[in-house]
């Protein structure tokens, strides 16, 4: 550990010179550090967990020391978000983490942020704004993944459904072309239905009751999101629950382990709300000057029915709707954090390391 | 002869006739004084120039949108496909604006267009259909919608910085100007022919019909104008956006409602000023503004939006009674 | 009958849903005449005007002016023809100026082909003042003009197009004395000048003092036209049958004796400058004056629609604040008002509905509705009231004026209110259906209820009240007792001439 982090500190240095690192002015008078999210909707729990783990973050060591923060949610009203980005930039602040409510709604006036010297890290819904840093997984590879899983798991051949996301997002576009090369690969397996769980529970539960009458029997399941509302709707049609890929949801997790009298053998893959940590451990270091600014990419946590553990990754407790992957696990865990600090964003004990990738 | 008409000041008769407007600016004024103070306060300096060009940027869309509501309320009517219209003419931006000045107002102009002949039908359906304009923009709100996700099925496209430079210039506030020539226009338009037709179906289109007044052509007129300038709300949205996304607009349906209220436009139809409407724009802004800098809990501030608003509403109305009431 | 008629309906029909408003009628008017249209509420003179003047396009029939077959395609049609129309329901703008409204679609422009609030505000008071009207603010806005000075406004507009052809449809209903000699020297005025006036009234001496000729409708048919006609006759004529005594004779009135139910001490408020009186059980009690002398002030505070700013109310010798109409009804205190449309009845709800509005309390079990007993109240009184109606679902609003004020005078009937305050309640209305309303305001009185009777007819309150008090200038001008009063010296009080005492 200290041998790999001695050589990631020799790379920065490296990399320091090479690009000559600014350092904040703020940061090299060693005062505190202004950093702020932005965040667009509030209106679901994984939003709310996210914003949990930066409050939580805030309050654990390092960052407590070191950052002043400040959190602010738009809405879906990018124009709002717009002017709450334009205030942050008067406020001077040192860096700005940003979960944006469209992709490029936001362009120009991070060019402006971006103009005057202030890093803007954008995560989840990124943006296209060249200037701003991104953070983010590959969700490309979360529609390969589900697929792969499904396509293993049922032999490469038989029906299919997608239960897609939000139509017009990046993120809904991508996971869908992952799915879609898996199953360019295995002409034999059949997509019968394709709808909208709009990434939500109730959403989904209430699509896939309208579309299941005729539909043929089903072998597998690839859902973006609300995993555990098909589930709910395959149990009220008095259908078998087949091989599923799905997301983070606890209830979904839950089944995974045996849930309302179901065994369902899948895969979770989360896109983790403590993105919005990563963010601001980055926007800390690169301000600081002790970690280059470029973009990260981190890997998706993920469970099978194999490695699903209760307590770890899924909350018996808990209510369906929360997401299990607030906190990565195992060695190679970029965060580790407690539940509290995502139900209620309180801090945990200890320090708060995160574990950026070698710069 | 008749027994009562007390000749009141000419002052008073603008006060009444105009207690919406009286309202907004007080409201706008008042709004402004308290951003600047809480600023002062938090900052310890003064908004300047960068504060008042991306206040100015950031709500001309919305300037823009509100002009677009009023024409339709004052018919008695609602525009719920703002946002719709919006969308499209956003998407059909950002793909098409292309680099050179001759492209960009050929694109432009054929976006307006767009928005206008979008506007028509949606006064087709109201005029010659006979349908509640509620449903038919409702309806057309999503189906413009579904239009504008076809024509950028993911959010890019890009703006060139001419353009955004002539419409929202980040660096001075010149926009304004753009809110100038908009006022001026409805000043314009309230006193043509057409302005007069649309105000007076609004007020009781039966006896506006009985005074040959043609209502079907003034709805269409109404609706084709709406549509128009939501079009020029999404142009605006993509310049200052610089990149386009086919969803960034659908807020403005209700947001554009919200200024129209706070402008002091009836929602029953026939009074108020789309200059009121687009001050009500600014003034939802500041509100942006002052609960920001006043650093109210994130999770409250669509509470304190939401009371700012009824607080307005209820002003407007019981100052509008009192003026009433005292002639 | 020499000259050629300048205006003609042959043989016109026009049905609204099931009712037929006009049926086969012909009317013709000549150059330079003045052309009175009585009839019943609901016989077809608004309808027939509205086709005369292009509003509704008839079903069947023929309409000429000046000999040559017209088809109207809209008000606009009738217009470039000189003929011009004042509707019974104004055509005026509410939340526009007086000048907006008087000028409408030919303001004055400029090159750009746009107005200015100046200079329109300048023409309207040259218009106004040409037909000397001198006390109306042209920038004052429809919605703040008391009712008759709409009216005039709404007269004037069409006046001021220098009509070859006016039609009037009830121009004098919402006017006082003073408007109505106005409208009469304008009608002369253009009389003179060959133009061809159509007006229709239920009051019979104005159809006397000014018309030419009458033509009576009944049913939506023309039953004959006359040069000259005794009221009696026309009252046959328009309702088919002979009407004995056209008022009921009064109960006798109550005794020194008889409980106070409502009495008022120096209530003030608006144009009300303080007034002070009993009314007692059984009693009707008139008040009459002119308009805008704090009538409406009193009536409105009494049902708790306006708060006085001093004095005080006793009910049965009880103090009582009422802050609003539910108040007022809770106390017994039911109101009837002059303008139907605006405030008593929902016009798009069902007759039924309309008459049981105000005792669904009595009529609901915990808060739903019991809808035979509904059904059945409203029936009775459907027959009672003789409402003409086809049945107790349809609209109100599609009922004749009469008919509509007779629902609500069911709803109160239906009510119990031991008070009632009757504003003005006749006008408008039918010969008929006056009589009809008259007969259940003794029937009121008789059974004990107390009534506080505003008449803009100083004739109506003559002949159906005990008493009568006279509003000046907010204050009480006089007392006048039943016993051979005369509408003159109602008049005469109200104008504060001397009284021959």
């Amino acid at each position: 550990m200290t041998a790999k982090l001695d050589r990631r500190n020799l790379l920065s240095l490296g990399l320091a010179g090479a690009l000559a690192l600014p350092v904040s002015a703020r940061a090299a008078a060693g005062k505190k550090l202004k950093i702020a999210l932005s965040n667009s909707y509030i209106g679901n729990k994984w939003r709310i967990e996210m914003e949990n783990l930066f409050k939580a973050a805030l309050l654990m060591e390092p960052f407590a020391a070191e950052i002043e923060g400040s959190w602010f949610n738009s809405g879906n009203d990018v124009s709002k978000q717009s002017q709450q980005f334009s205030n942050l930039i008067a406020e001077r602040v040192d860096a700005i983490v940003l979960n944006a409510a469209s992709p490029t709604g936001l362009d120009g006036i991070i060019k402006q942020a971006t103009d005057r010297g202030i890093l803007v890290v954008s995560f989840d819904n990124v943006v296209t704004a060249p200037s701003a840093l991104k953070v983010n997984t590959d969700q490309f590879a979360f529609g390969r993944m589900g697929a792969e899983f499904v396509a293993k798991k049922i032999g490469g051949k038989g029906n299919v459904i997608m239960v897609t996301g939000v139509a017009g997002t990046h993120v809904d576009l991508d996971r869908n072309k992952g799915a879609e090369s898996i199953w360019a690969e295995h002409p034999d397996i059949k997509v019968v239905s394709r709808y909208t769980g709009m990434w939500d529970s109730a959403t989904a539960e209430r699509n896939t009751a309208a579309a299941l009458p005729s539909l043929p029997p089903i072998d597998g399941i690839w859902c973006q999101g609300g995993t555990d509302g098909v589930l709910k709707a395959f149990i009220a049609a008095g259908r078998k629950l087949p091989p599923t890929a799905g997301e983070a949801e606890n209830g979904f997790r839950k089944f995974l382990t045996g849930y309302m009298g179901h065994q369902v053998d899948g895969i979770s893959i989360g896109q983790p709300p403590f993105l919005s940590v990563i963010s601001l451990e980055l926007a800390r270091r690169a301000l600081k000057g002790d970690y280059p600014k470029k973009n990260i990419t981190i890997p998706f946590p993920y469970v099978t029915s194999e490695t699903v553990k209760v307590g770890e990754t899924v909350f018996p407790d808990l209510p369906d709707s929360f997401f299990a992957d607030f906190t990565d696990a195992g060695p190679h865990a970029t965060v580790k954090i407690c539940v509290d600090a995502a139900l209620d964003g309180k801090a945990c004990a200890g320090r708060l390391d995160v574990d950026l990738p070698s710069a | 002869m008749p027994p009562r008409a007390a000749r009141r000041s000419l002052l008073a008769h603008a006060i009444a006739r105009n207690i919406g407007l009286v309202l907004v600016i007080f409201l706008l004024v008042f709004s402004i004084f308290l951003y600047g103070l809480i600023y002062g306060l938090t900052e310890g300096r003064l908004p300047g120039g960068f504060e008042l060009t991306s206040t100015v940027n950031n709500t001309m869309p919305l300037v823009l949108a509100a002009m677009a509501q009023t024409l339709v309320v004052l018919t008695r009517g609602l525009d719920l496909s703002v946002g719709g219209v919006v969308d499209l003419a956003n998407a059909l931006g950002a793909i098409s604006l292309g680099a050179t000045p001759a492209r960009m107002a050929l694109a432009s102009a054929f976006i307006l267009l767009a928005g206008a002949g979008l506007g028509l039908v949606n006064g087709i359906l109201v005029a010659y259909g006979r349908l509640q304009p509620i449903l038919v923009t409702l309806a057309t709100l999503s189906i413009y919608q579904g239009l504008a996700i076809r024509i950028l099925p993911q959010p890019g496209g890009a703006v060139p910085e001419g353009y955004t430079a002539l419409l929202t210039n980040p660096s001075v506030p010149a926009a304004l100007l753009y809110v100038v020539l908009l006022g001026l226009f409805w000043t314009a338009f309230r006193r043509s022919q057409a302005g007069i037709a649309i105000i007076a179906i609004g007020n009781d289109e039966g006896a506006a019909a009985a005074n040959g007044i043609n209502p079907l052509r003034a709805k269409l007129l109404a609706y084709t104008l709406s549509g128009f300038f939501a079009a020029a709300a999404g142009l605006f949205l993509v310049a200052t956006a610089t990149a386009g996304d086919a969803t960034t607009g659908n807020g403005y349906t209700l947001t554009s409602i919200v200024a129209v209220v706070l402008g002091g436009v009836s929602l029953f139809g026939g009074r108020g000023s789309a200059i009121g409407a687009m001050l009500g724009a600014f003034v939802t802004t500041m509100i942006v503004n002052i609960l920001f800098f006043a650093h109210i809990d994130p999770l409250y501030q669509s509470f304190y939006e939401g009371a700012f608003l009824v607080i307005a509403v209820v002003l407007a109305e019981g100052l509008g009674r009192f003026v009433r009431k005292r002639r | 009958m020499s000259a050629a008629p300048s205006l003609e309906a042959i043989t016109a029909s026009k049905a609204y849903g099931g009712v037929q408003a006009l049926d086969n009628a012909s009317f013709s008017a000549l150059p330079g005449e003045v052309h009175a249209l009585v009839g019943e509420n609901g016989a077809g003179k608004s309808t027939l005007i509205k086709v005369l003047g292009g509003r509704v396009r008839p079903d069947s029939g023929t309409i000429r002016i000046d000999g040559a077959k017209v088809v109207h395609g809209g008000p606009n049609d009738a217009h470039l023809l000189g003929c011009w129309t004042v509707f019974q329901e104004l055509t005026l703008l509410p939340w526009m100026s007086v000048a907006e409204n008087l000028l409408l679609r030919r303001e004055p422009r400029n090159a750009l082909g746009l107005t200015s609030p100046r200079r329109l505000v300048a023409a309207a008071g040259r218009v106004l003042e040409k037909f000397g009207i001198t006390e109306i603010d042209p920038r004052a806005l429809i919605e703040d003009l008391p009712l008759a000075a709409r009216q005039v406004i709404e007269i004037v507009r069409a006046l001021s197009h220098e009509p070859r052809i006016l039609l009037l449809d009830e121009p004098t209903s919402a006017l006082m004395e003073r408007e109505t000699a106005w409208l009469f020297a304008q009608i002369r005025r253009l009389r003179a000048t060959g133009t061809t006036i159509v007006f229709t009234s239920h009051r019979w001496h104005e159809v006397e003092t000014i018309a030419d000729r009458i033509t009576v409708f009944r049913g939506g048919r023309d039953v004959g036209s006359f040069t000259t006609l005794a009221e009696e006759e026309a009252v046959t004529l328009m309702t088919g049958q002979r009407v004995e005594t056209f008022y009921p004779p009064l109960p006798a009135a109550p005794s020194a004796r008889a409980d106070a139910m409502l009495s008022v001490a120096d209530l003030a408020g608006g144009r009300l400058a303080g007034v002070s009186f009993t009314l007692h059980q059984g009693e009707i009690l008139g008040v009459g004056g002119l308009a805008g002398h704090g009538h409406r002030e009193l009536f409105l505070m009494l049902f708790g629609a306006e708060r006085p700013h001093a004095g005080r109310i006793l009910l049965r010798g009880r103090e009582v604040r009422l802050r609003s109409p539910r108040g007022a009804i809770r106390n017994g205190i039911a109101l009837v008002p002059e303008d139907r449309k605006t405030e008593g009845l929902l016009l798009p709800l069902s007759v039924r509905d309309n008459l049981t509005l105000a005792v669904l309390d009595r009529l609901s079990r915990f808060g739903v509705i019991g809808r035979a007993a509904e059904r059945a109240q409203a029936a009775r009184l459907m027959a009672r009231l003789a409402v003409r109606a086809p049945n107790a679902a349809i609209p109100v609003g599609t009922l004749s004026g009469g008919n509509q004020q007779k629902v609500l005078l069911g709803r109160w009937l239906l009510a119990d209110c031991p008070i009632l305050l009757f504003y003005d309640v006749t006008r408008g209305v039918d010969v008929a259906t006056k009589h009809e309303i008259y007969e259940l305001m003794m029937e009121l009185a008789r059974s004990g209820s107390a009534i506080l009777f505003y008449s803009s007819d100083a004739l109506e309150l003559a002949h159906l009240a005990h008493r009568v008090l006279v509003l000046r200038e907010g204050r009480i001008a006089a007392e006048l007792p039943a016993l051979d009063l005369t509408a003159e010296q109602i008049v005469a009080a109200a104008m504060r001439e001397r009284l021959a005492a």
